[in-house]
């Protein structure tokens, strides 16, 4: 890894006010984020896993700028994101771009598909009409669409096509980097399929770097180089995809794996008890002892902390950093029983 | 008395538009029988929707069509049933449980109102019986501190908690049969997981049938005993679920199957169905799934095939089924 990082998140925090409350009374917050740090390289497929809420796509949209971090770095191929001024920052934007999870919701149901492809290229201006509507025809080629369907509107097309339509108007200023938030999970299952061989396919042609969010393990284990589990805005496993699948060793990454429904292995399943905590004021500890199945009385109060237990792939948990010998004295180190 | 809890038999339902007929529904049959649960599958748009609402009969006419031969419930024909009986039919012996449990709820009514309703409407129960019932239905569900919950309003429950509730309003007055449309897919896997295992467990303790609309086939791996495979509006394929997984006869079976990312895949590149489902309004000609088969000939493009029956109790509308060893069909 010797190559210089396209994107490098450095101790990223982010913090949402809470609104309402009393007067007086201590402001909340909810924390979405806290302290990831980690560098994408150029042509990988980073992918973001964790259930929803757990900060997955507030972490994605800080890395492009539309949310402000409350503390930490963003660092764009070298540059500070959010201390460019506001032209240069408009600049760089255009060298990363998002595909949304819901296509019927992020198209603009009265612009047409020239409209909409094109919209990214009249934003940035210096391009001719002619030249935008040949970008368009090439763009809609590329992604699988007909010349036919350029002055047709949303409404005309299925879910599967309208997600084709926002990846062309994601990929129309030749960004190097593409934030993919759920690309598929609005879909049918049939539908996936295409949709993410249509993806892998352009990232082979165009050199492309994807920030890849998912829920779904099965998908992410295919198109993912290294992944990333999030629970409650903190990393719980960090690593090569490979390493994740062969030896997870999260409860909580162990929990996510055995929730995926199979087909040909019939699998013990460890079925999570509860539902994810509201960030508000979240534990003080590991943020995922209330429901792991291994928790231990010293998980509650300290933080796990982020270790190398192999060549590139981080585990925070104390089941694998372990305790010190005083806090072992205290009594730590014993399980929290099932009865509560 | 026969182990058929429901038949329906040749429902068609049509909607007609401005620019012409979409025909939704195409004269399909269903069995399901006493404590099973029987998955309807198929792509969005193929009607599988507009077919358990059919059975609900909750599809407004107009403007739907709605053309059925019979629709049998335990012993009793409830095609005619007039408006007054179908409400009591519906909660107390057919309930539904919707996908989008947000907006399946009222926003502002407490839950535990809302299942009281149920009690109150089928069992004429009193407010106060009513609660106590409520809250055993929902510690039925796995929902802790059933007392408290009662009292919180949907948007204060996650969408797990919701879904939960919308099982427990299902199953309050223990109807014969269940229909759950899409339980699972606007939640998360690991929550995906524990919803499926309260409807499943829920569905075997109390001996009640479902029919369960999906378009994920790894649900019904793991949920269904027998499967209906639907495509634009018939029924492609019918099978117990190990044989419809172990050997698809319908090349579209194939084709959902194979579409679906597995853990133990190695291949970069996922199998996928080319292009997508016909539009209900333009239908091709011959066999609906003839344009994105791979087995297509020409027959295919004239004839739509029939629904055959083979000897196994499986069924199949294919002239070219495939991993199809002896067996021989019965026509």
């Amino acid at each position: 890894m010797s190559k210089n990082p396209i994107i490098k998140l450095e101790n990223l925090y982010v913090d949402f006010p809470v609104k309402g409350g009393l007067p007086f009374q201590k402001k909340k917050h909810i924390s979405a984020v806290s302290d990831v740090s980690l560098e994408i390289y150029p042509g990988e497929t980073f992918g973001i896993v964790g259930e929803s809420g757990c900060g997955k796509s507030t972490l994605a949209n800080a890395m492009i700028g539309m949310v402000k971090p409350t503390g930490g770095k963003v660092i764009f191929k070298d540059n500070d994101l959010f201390s460019l001024s506001r032209t240069d920052f408009k600049k760089t934007r255009s060298d990363m771009q998002m595909i949304f999870q819901d296509p019927f919701s992020s198209l603009n149901p009265r612009f047409s598909v020239y409209q909409l492809i094109s919209e990214p290229m009249f934003i940035r201006g210096g391009f001719t009409k002619k030249e935008m509507e040949q970008r368009v025809l090439e763009l809609l080629k590329l992604v699988g669409l007909d010349e036919k369907d350029l002055h047709r509107y949303p409404s005309d097309f299925s879910g599967g096509q309208k997600q084709r339509i926002g990846i062309a108007r994601a990929i129309s200023l030749n960004p190097d980097l593409l934030i993919c938030d759920e690309p598929v999970s609005a879909l049918d299952v049939s539908v996936h399929a295409q949709i993410l061989n249509l993806l892998i396919d352009l990232q082979d042609h165009l050199k492309l770097t994807y920030v890849f969010i998912s829920h779904n393990l099965a998908v992410v284990k295919n198109v993912c180089d290294r992944i990333l589990v999030m629970y409650l805005g903190k990393v719980m496993e960090f690593g090569s995809t490979k390493a994740i699948y062969k030896n997870p060793l999260h409860p909580y990454t162990n929990a996510l794996i055995s929730a995926i429904l199979d087909l040909d292995i019939k699998r013990e399943k460890t079925i999570l008890k509860g539902d994810i905590p509201s960030p508000i004021d979240p534990p003080k500890g590991c943020r995922f002892w209330q429901r792991c199945p291994y928790a231990m009385e010293g998980c509650k109060d300290i933080p796990a902390p982020l270790i190398e237990v192999e060549d590139n792939h981080f585990v925070a948990c104390h089941k694998l950093s372990g305790f010190s010998e005083d806090e072992i004295a205290r009594g730590l180190d014993k399980r929290i029983s099932d009865g509560q | 008395m026969s182990d058929v809890l429901l038949g329906l038999k040749n429902l068609k339902v049509i909607f007609p538009a401005q620019q012409g007929i979409v025909r939704a529904v195409e004269g399909i049959d269903i069995d399901i029988k006493k404590g099973e649960c029987v998955a309807l599958v198929g792509e969005s748009g193929c009607g599988k929707s507009v077919t358990s609402l059919a059975i609900m009969r909750l599809l407004n006419t107009p403007p739907a069509l709605v053309d059925v031969e019979s629709i049998n419930l335990d012993g009793d024909e409830i095609t005619n049933y007039s408006e007054n009986k179908m409400q009591d039919v519906r909660g107390k012996q057919i309930s539904m449980i919707f996908q989008d449990a947000m907006t399946a709820l009222n926003p502002v009514m407490t839950v535990g109102k809302q299942i009281d309703e149920v009690f109150i409407k089928h069992q004429k129960l009193n407010k106060k019986e009513a609660r106590i019932e409520t809250i055993k239905a929902l510690r039925l569900v796995g929902i802790p501190e059933p007392e408290s919950r009662a009292k919180a309003f949907p948007h204060q429950l996650s969408g797990g908690l919701r879904q939960r509730v919308l099982i427990a309003m299902a199953f309050a007055c223990m109807p014969k049969l269940i229909i759950a449309d899409e339980p699972t897919t606007a939640l998360d896997v690991t929550i995906q997981a524990q919803v499926l295992e309260v409807l499943r467990s829920m569905q075997r303790s109390h001996n009640v049938s479902l029919l369960l609309i999906t378009h994920d086939l790894s649900v019904v791996a793991h949920t269904a005993d027998t499967v209906y495979v639907m495509y634009s509006g018939k029924i492609v394929e019918k099978a117990k679920v190990e044989d419809l997984f172990k050997t698809p006869h319908h090349p579209y079976t194939e084709g959902l199957l194979g579409s679906i990312p597995r853990l133990s895949d190695t291949t970069k590149h996922f199998v996928q169905i080319p292009d997508s489902v016909p539009h209900p309004m333009f239908k091709p000609t011959g066999c609906y799934f003839h344009p994105r088969c791979k087995y297509a000939t020409d027959d295919c493009k004239k004839k739509m095939p029939p629904l055959e029956r083979l000897d196994n109790g499986r069924e199949i509308r294919c002239y070219h089924p495939i991993n199809f060893t002896g067996g021989e069909t019965n026509e």
